[in-house]
């Protein structure tokens, strides 16, 4: 019986994207109502395989999330890394509207949620909680980015002395 | 990787003056549908809050119709007890109605008269005249039941169209983004949000001041004990879709129906400035709140506006002017952001200069 009721009430595809958005580092401290909303706020796009989701020195205005498939960042002609899916990529956009620093093309048929910036300063404005969250969250991924490169300098450097 | 061609910008600029155009030869048949989006912008962020807690958006819909089927019946069934118990309190006061109405433009006319220069006189209107002009309208009766038909079709038809475009939801978006040619894509999303961002506001902004005004004309009108103060004040309070026009429209018919009610002109002086007040209170309280949450326009542009468009459109022009303008504007802002990133480069942000402390 209440399992009829939910069928016929609830959405499955709002909790699937829910569970989906919930996994990821980003959006792990809100709560299902704040994925509720937070999903309400991003677009949904399937890309083909070989489409180019933006190229090296576009202006970045969304962050993208991989929720199905492949998609590879290119420097030039070569291959960076490949995202897969539950990873998420361009999130410098949502802070600055700068030249992306690489190109995305998809390696395979994929489907992506786009987070404008507009949108998400909507929900600064309307839901500060679920910005707040989403921005602390990227402010712990470019430190943690930065301690890397940070570690990365420090050993070539050393390793630069010992030659 | 393919390389991608752009679309030259006389293309997209030929495609909108297209669909101008067409929209100028067939605005009629698109009223409908513009009340419609109208009415879906207002409501969705309510069906969006309980698609957020995980319900079907249908389902929200579907109990949000019958939930509006059930007021309006409510409404239909008070509003008809009532009209039926002011006509036959008209019926039964009409005789001493008619005796005030003569009286009050009788004093009109000899106040008048006493003031107006060069001898000058205003002739007291004979009966007659008066028979044969209600004669001469009531000619033109069945073509006004005529007229009324568009607007019970519209009665219809906009909340017919208005449920697909609420049960739709983001997904007709969704489909557009899906069109568009991959490199636009994040110009397409970046228009989209501008858009929504000021015309939802304003359109949102506009149901908050109407309901305020006719809050406020009714409260006023019921302290000044105006007979008709329900149906004044809610004339005033829809024709305030139209900017200016809803406390302009409450004083013109609120002060003539005072006038006639009471038998003097002080009387309609009071409602007339019972709205200039509402008026005041709109500008002072309401629209800075309005305005903060949505485009802010130069008050000339707004009258441009609103000339340019009931010339052109008449009083679906005055309706949709300034949410026209509103898209414009986003328009021109997304075509200079992109201009200014894409030609002129990019800006660094200011606490750039920050990064030049070593972080530790």
């Amino acid at each position: 019986m209440l399992k009829t009721f939910k069928k016929l009430f609830f959405d499955p595809q709002i909790q699937r994207k829910r569970q989906f958005l919930k996994s990821l580092a980003l959006f792990r401290d809100l709560s299902d109502r704040d994925l509720g909303l937070l999903s309400q706020a991003l677009h949904s796009r399937v890309y083909h395989s070989g489409e180019a989701l933006f190229q090296e020195g576009d202006i970045g205005r969304a962050l993208f999330i991989l929720e199905s498939g492949k998609v590879d960042l290119l420097k030039g002609d070569a291959r960076i890394f490949q995202v897969k899916p539950g990873d998420f990529f361009g999130e410098m956009a949502l802070l600055e509207q700068l030249p992306r620093t690489a190109s995305a093309v998809a390696a395979e048929r994929s489907q992506l949620f786009l987070l404008y910036r507009s949108k998400l300063d909507s929900l600064l404005h309307y839901h500060p909680r679920i910005g707040v969250v989403i921005m602390s969250h990227l402010a712990q991924l470019l430190s943690a980015r930065l301690r890397r490169v940070s570690a990365a300098g420090v050993s070539e450097h050393a390793a630069a002395r010992d030659a | 990787m393919p390389e991608r061609k752009r679309i030259p910008l006389v293309w997209g600029l030929a495609a909108l003056a297209a669909a101008a155009l067409a929209f100028y030869h067939l605005y009629h048949v698109l009223i409908p549908f513009l009340l419609s989006f109208a009415l879906a912008y207002v409501l969705s962020p309510v069906i969006g809050l309980f698609e957020a807690r995980g319900l079907r958006r249908q389902v929200v819909v579907v109990a949000l119709y019958l939930g509006a089927a059930a007021a309006a019946g409510l409404l239909a069934n008070t509003a008809a007890n009532l009209a039926l118990g002011q006509l036959q309190e008209f019926k039964s006061q009409g005789p001493r109605y008619e005796a005030k109405t003569e009286a009050f433009v009788e004093s009109l006319r000899v106040g008048l008269n006493a003031r107006l220069p060069f001898g000058l006189r205003l002739r007291r209107p004979a009966v007659e005249d008066v028979q044969s002009s209600l004669m001469s309208q009531a000619q033109n009766l069945p073509g006004l039941v005529l007229g009324v038909f568009p607007v019970l079709s519209l009665l219809f038809l906009v909340p017919f169209i208005t449920f697909f475009l609420l049960a739709d939801g983001q997904a007709s978006i969704d489909a557009l983004i899906q069109r568009c040619p991959s490199r636009y894509v994040e110009q397409a999303l970046h228009l989209v949000s501008e858009i929504d961002a000021s015309l939802g506001n304003y359109v949102r902004g506009l149901v908050f001041v109407a309901a305020a005004i006719f809050l406020a004309s009714f409260v006023g009108l019921v302290i000044l004990g105006v007979d008709q103060a329900l149906g004044i004040a809610a004339v005033a309070g829809i024709s305030s879709f139209i900017p200016y026009a809803g406390a302009v429209l409450g004083a013109v018919v609120g002060g003539l129906a005072a006038g006639f009610q009471f038998g003097t002109l002080a009387a309609g002086l009071k409602v007339v400035a019972l709205f200039v007040l509402i008026r005041i209170g709109d500008e002072i309280l309401l629209q800075p709140f309005v305005a903060r949450h949505s485009v802010k326009l130069h008050p000339l542009l707004f009258l441009l506006a609103l000339m340019v468009g009931g010339d052109l459109f008449g009083f679906v022009g005055l309706l949709f002017a300034i949410p026209v303008l509103c898209i414009l504007k986003a328009l021109t802002r997304v075509l200079l952001a992109w201009y200014a990133s894409e030609a002129a480069g990019p800006a660094a942000p200011e606490i750039a200069d920050a990064a030049a402390v070593p972080f530790v």
